[in-house]
């Protein structure tokens, strides 16, 4: 048997009908105005009522005659579905959808990924057409024990993508309230410039003798960039911060680790086509170029890491590298 | 592409050489270069043309441009004086010959008649002596140098880097000549006594292939060897052949076409046809270059028009796109204002940008 | 430049990821394969000496370096007044992944970044190229795993014939440089690439710094307390650089106290990037060839490695972005409006 699970998201509803009766006691809504019926592990309905009379004192078997499971008080259930048969389905669904929570990506191709989903719908068929049903649990019990943390990984993954998802909401939610109250007030300063504006021209006319016109036009230029330097439109808030969007933090279960490789490029440097000699071997290079740097008196050289033989080794590749190249030719 | 050393072509490794830009992007025919200067010229006689018309029709029927071996022979000029310049600076080697690259690369993409190459030449030297961890201050840098104010080498930076592609990474020949004349001590039997005397040869003859095309056409090694080649032809073919000893005769016969363009295009350019070639550049350089000319002004106010507009409608279309907001309504007069920068620095230690 | 401005379109700003005094970062796409890259728009002719130099090093640098675990230049245009790096989308770094403590570190992940990081280096190196910035912040991770090296704005060739020239020595973050640099030094090698990796490598393992100190002369005192001072033997003529002081006398404590979960192999490699004569430290190619990295655990494949995604908002773009693609705009209409004879 199973344990009720429920909708994570919260958002179903339960099922209500105007003609609901209790198969157990009979009563209907028009005798109980707030006659609630709740659906048990082995999908009987029964009032809320009869629940209480016989589940109150502990466990005892279902009153449906011919059924007689052992159930709990606690199991019971409100109702989403009309139908009773796809109630159970969606419960044994949900129920297997934890149990094999594999994702593509556990997979090395395509191929395998669709035996394994052929082979949970099959398990999932069996269970709601109560077909094989010991065996199926077995095979249920077997996976659980074989895949225990890949499915603990998933279910975690799972989870975090659902409440990701809540928090985008509210965030979008609280961004678009926060734009809303910022135009709010943006309105309200605006009109309170507009009768600025009006009692300034208003003023000016009455004590000034200047053009009249100019003067509504200048006043008018001034409340601009007062209002300009105002408006800094949050534009940020506009665009959804798209780039943190939760990224799939769980490993990808599939790839193989490798062992190490030293070198994952093919570029040839040439050092093997020259025999390097280093300042301290016995007949290193005749170079007077570098007599300073070898004698090192202060020994600034040595205690810096400065390695004369690089310097070397550097001009010995580009004498040897592409030696054998071919021009272009000529006729290009 | 070489080859593993077990002599079997069956690991092709790309050498490091292969994948640097020179090889990939700077590596051309003698024919190619030619046919590239040549339209490169033509192109650039059109355009100018047209500018003299617009500037007053007729004009330009008189004007005698410059054909394409005409401005390489300018250019030449001032790749020979780059290297009294460096010396003047005591810049090593190695600026004044990625200055020279420079120079030469430059004018693949431009014309003399839109760019001057004293100039230039000026900002390769700067250039060069930056990308090669030698840079020097502005300022120190034009006081050397007579009649030269910091604009007039600032000014062409930029469009140096842009016509070289951004790609400062020279490999040089002389750096080769040197790895060969220690490799070769190596060999058993080698006369010390000479070698030192050919070396200082060898590297004249390096120097001197800077006037002509070849770093453009072959590897730095190879002309290397063909300057050691021809100071010591038997120590340089013994090296070659214990070095690629399956392709010693290509390699031989590439040697022996760089020897021939050494020989024929290192020689300084002729004095007086350089002059006369300069002469004639006063008239036919691009009217819209020169600075306060009739049309460099009319260039310039129209690109400013045309930046103006441009401006006011991308601020339009960026307004309207607010607007679509519903939540706001009509504001007239709302002009967009950018925001401020943010104060993270991407980079919190920028203050060294030293040696 | 008509390649230049084919160029500049073919790359698409998106939004604004990050922004600094040298730079702005964006997130963009190519017009055409839609491939997500970050384009960074360094902004030319604020430095009275033309160029500033932290650029052409990138670009010099990137320019030529191909490989897996290095960061690519896909491309470089240029507009008015900004030189605009592409680079590959890369918007997580090792230094966020170290944070985020909800990550548990298996050994296998951790020998699997080091070697990522080997490997980028001993490219660099064998191209003659020093870092000199490694620090997690400068080491990316994409979003298969693939640990990229990036940033080479201090980066420099090293091993040229002219011995005589001096390297600066204020280079590297002082968390992560090496006590030859602290102590002035002017002629240096890959060495100082290579202690960078030594305390990347204590910074994996204790999800903290490992030497933090908040000057350059409080850095030297946290390094010899960590590692004990060295001897004339361990380290000669270090005494005579420019820089040295005497610290005090501390003593050499096994690294094993500290770093108790490491395997034995895992601090031989991490005492190896701590040797204090430059020359003796162990090189990149040495590393990637250490007992280390062939011991079990595999190192973890990358695909699998802990993951971060960034917490910086994208911001929309603004007039003030559209900059270089207008310019082009305009330009183009002018030469065709003149080319129309």
């Amino acid at each position: 048997m199973h344990t009720p699970v429920k909708d994570p998201t919260g958002k179903t509803t339960e099922y209500r009908d105007e003609n609901d009766t209790c198969p157990v006691c009979k009563s209907d809504r028009f005798l109980n105005k707030n006659l609630r019926l709740l659906v048990s592990p082995c999908y009987h309905r029964m009032c809320e009522g009869c629940i209480d009379r016989i589940f109150t004192l502990g466990p005892a078997p279902c009153p449906i005659p011919g059924c007689g499971t052992i159930l709990r008080k606690m199991q019971f259930i409100h109702q989403t579905f009309e139908d009773l048969t796809v109630e159970k389905e969606v419960g044994v669904r949900r129920r297997i959808a934890k149990e094999f929570n594999k994702r593509r990506q556990d997979f090395q191709d395509l191929r395998s990924y669709n035996d394994y989903l052929e082979m949970v719908e099959d398990i999932t068929f069996n269970l709601i057409n109560n077909i094989k049903v010991r065996e199926t649990e077995e095979l249920i019990e077997k996976n659980r024990r074989e895949n225990a943390a890949l499915i603990e990984l998933n279910i975690q993954r799972d989870e975090r993508d659902v409440s990701s998802l809540q928090e985008e909401e509210a965030r979008e939610r609280r961004d678009r309230e926060q734009r809303a109250a910022e135009l709010r007030m943006m309105e309200e300063e605006e009109k309170f410039e507009k009768e600025r504006e009006k009692q300034a021209i208003i003023d000016g006319l009455a004590t000034s003798n200047t053009d009249a016109d100019r003067l509504v036009a200048k006043t008018r230029a001034e409340a601009a960039k007062r209002s300009q330097a105002r408006r800094r439109p949050d534009i940020s808030n506009l665009l959804s911060s798209s780039t943190t969007t939760s990224y799939n933090n769980t490993r990808n279960t599939f790839a193989k680790d490798e062992p190490h490789v030293p070198f994952t490029d093919d570029w040839d440097d040439c050092h093997d086509r020259f025999s390097l000699r280093l300042p301290g071997d016995q007949s290193p290079y005749y170079d007077p170029t570098t007599i300073e740097v070898r004698k090192d008196v202060e020994g600034k050289y040595r205690a810096g890491g400065y390695m004369l033989e690089e310097v070397w080794e550097r001009a010995l590749r580009s004498a040897v590298m592409a030696l054998d190249i071919t021009p272009l030719p000529e006729d290009e | 592409m070489t080859v593993s050393l077990n002599g079997q072509a069956s690991v092709v490794k790309k050498s490091l050489y292969e994948g640097s830009t020179q090889f990939r992007h700077w590596r051309f025919s003698s024919t190619s270069l030619a046919k590239l200067r040549a339209s490169q010229n033509a192109d650039a006689v059109a355009k100018i043309r047209n500018a003299f018309e617009d500037d007053s029709p007729g004009s330009s029927s008189t004007i005698q441009f410059l054909s394409a071996d005409e401005e390489y022979l300018l250019v030449k000029l001032y790749i020979s004086k780059i290297s009294q310049l460096c010396a003047h600076f005591r810049f090593p080697e190695e600026v004044e010959a990625t200055a020279v690259s420079y120079l030469k690369r430059f004018y693949l993409r431009n014309t003399v008649m839109d760019y001057h190459p004293k100039n230039v030449m000026l900002t390769a030297i700067f250039l060069a002596a930056k990308t090669s961890n030698h840079p020097i201050g502005i300022e120190q840098y034009v006081h050397s140098i007579p009649k030269t104010k910091p604009a007039d080498v600032l000014d062409l930076e930029f469009l140096v880097a842009q016509s070289l592609r951004f790609e400062f990474t020279v490999w040089h020949a002389h750096r080769a000549l040197w790895g060969i004349w220690l490799d070769v001590q190596t060999i058993s039997g080698f006369n010390q006594a000479t070698l030192e005397d050919e070396y200082g040869q060898a590297l004249e003859r390096v120097r001197a292939s800077r006037m002509t095309d070849a770093e453009l056409i072959f590897t730095p090694s190879q002309i290397a060897l063909a300057c050691l080649h021809s100071v010591s032809p038997d120590l340089a073919e013994q090296w070659a052949n214990l070095k690629s000893p399956n392709t010693a005769d290509a390699v031989m016969e590439t040697i022996s076409r760089i020897q021939e363009i050494i020989d024929t295009q290192s020689g300084p350019p002729d004095l007086a046809m350089v002059k006369d070639i300069d002469r004639r550049l006063k008239i036919c350089t691009n009217p819209e270059k020169v600075v306060g000319s009739k049309a460099y002004m009319a260039k310039q106010a129209e690109i400013e028009a045309e930046a103006a507009r441009k401006r006011t409608k991308k601020a339009e279309g960026l307004r309207a796109n607010m607007e679509r907001d519903p939540f706001a309504d009509d504001a007239p007069g709302a002009t967009l204002v950018p925001t401020e920068p943010q104060s993270a620095a991407l980079n919190p230690t920028r203050d060294h940008r030293m040696l | 430049m008509e390649l230049n401005d084919q160029t500049m379109r073919s790359w698409i700003k998106e939004a604004k990821v990050g922004e600094g005094t040298y730079a702005v970062v964006y997130r963009g796409r190519h017009a055409v394969t839609g491939r997500p890259v970050a384009i960074k728009k360094i902004k030319i002719g604020q430095f009275k000496d033309g160029l500033d130099m932290s650029a052409i090093r990138e670009v010099k640098y990137l320019r030529e370096l191909q490989h897996p675990n290095v960061i690519e230049l896909v491309d470089v245009f240029s507009a008015k007044t900004n030189l605009n790096l592409v680079l590959e989308f890369l918007d997580s770094d090792l230094e966020v992944v170290i944070k985020d403590r909800s990550h548990v570190f298996l050994p296998a992940d951790i020998k699997s970044w080091m070697a990522m990081t080997l490997r980028g280096l001993e490219f660099c190196h064998r191209n003659w190229i020093l870092h000199r910035d490694l620090k997690p912040n400068n080491l990316l991770i994409a979003s298969d795993g693939q640990l990229k090296i990036a940033d080479f704005g201090l980066a420099r060739d090293f091993a040229d014939p002219n011995p005589g020239f001096k390297m600066t020595w204020q280079v590297i973050t002082r968390w992560y440089r090496p006590p030859e640099l602290l102590f002035g030094c002017r002629h240096y090698s890959t060495a100082v690439d290579m202690w960078s990796v030594g305390t990347i490598f204590a910074e994996l393992m204790l999800r903290v710094p490992y030497m933090a100190g908040d000057s350059d002369l409080d850095q030297i005192k946290t390094i010899f307390r960590a590692l004990g001072t060295p001897t004339e033997e361990e380290w000669p003529g270090h005494t005579k650089l420019p820089n040295y002081v005497n610290i005090g006398q501390f003593p050499k404590s096994p690294l094993n106290l500290l770093f108790t979960a490491a395997s034995s192999e895992a601090l031989d490699l991490l005492a190896k990037c701590f040797i204090y004569e430059p020359r003796r430290r162990i090189t990149a190619k040495e590393g990637l060839h250490h007992p280390y990295f062939f011991a079990l655990p595999h190192p973890t494949h990358p695909s699998k490695l802990p993951k971060v995604a960034p917490t910086t908002k994208a911001k929309p773009l603004q007039v003030d972005d559209y900059e270089d693609d207008m310019q082009t705009e305009i330009k183009t209409t002018y030469r065709e409006k003149r080319d129309k004879v």
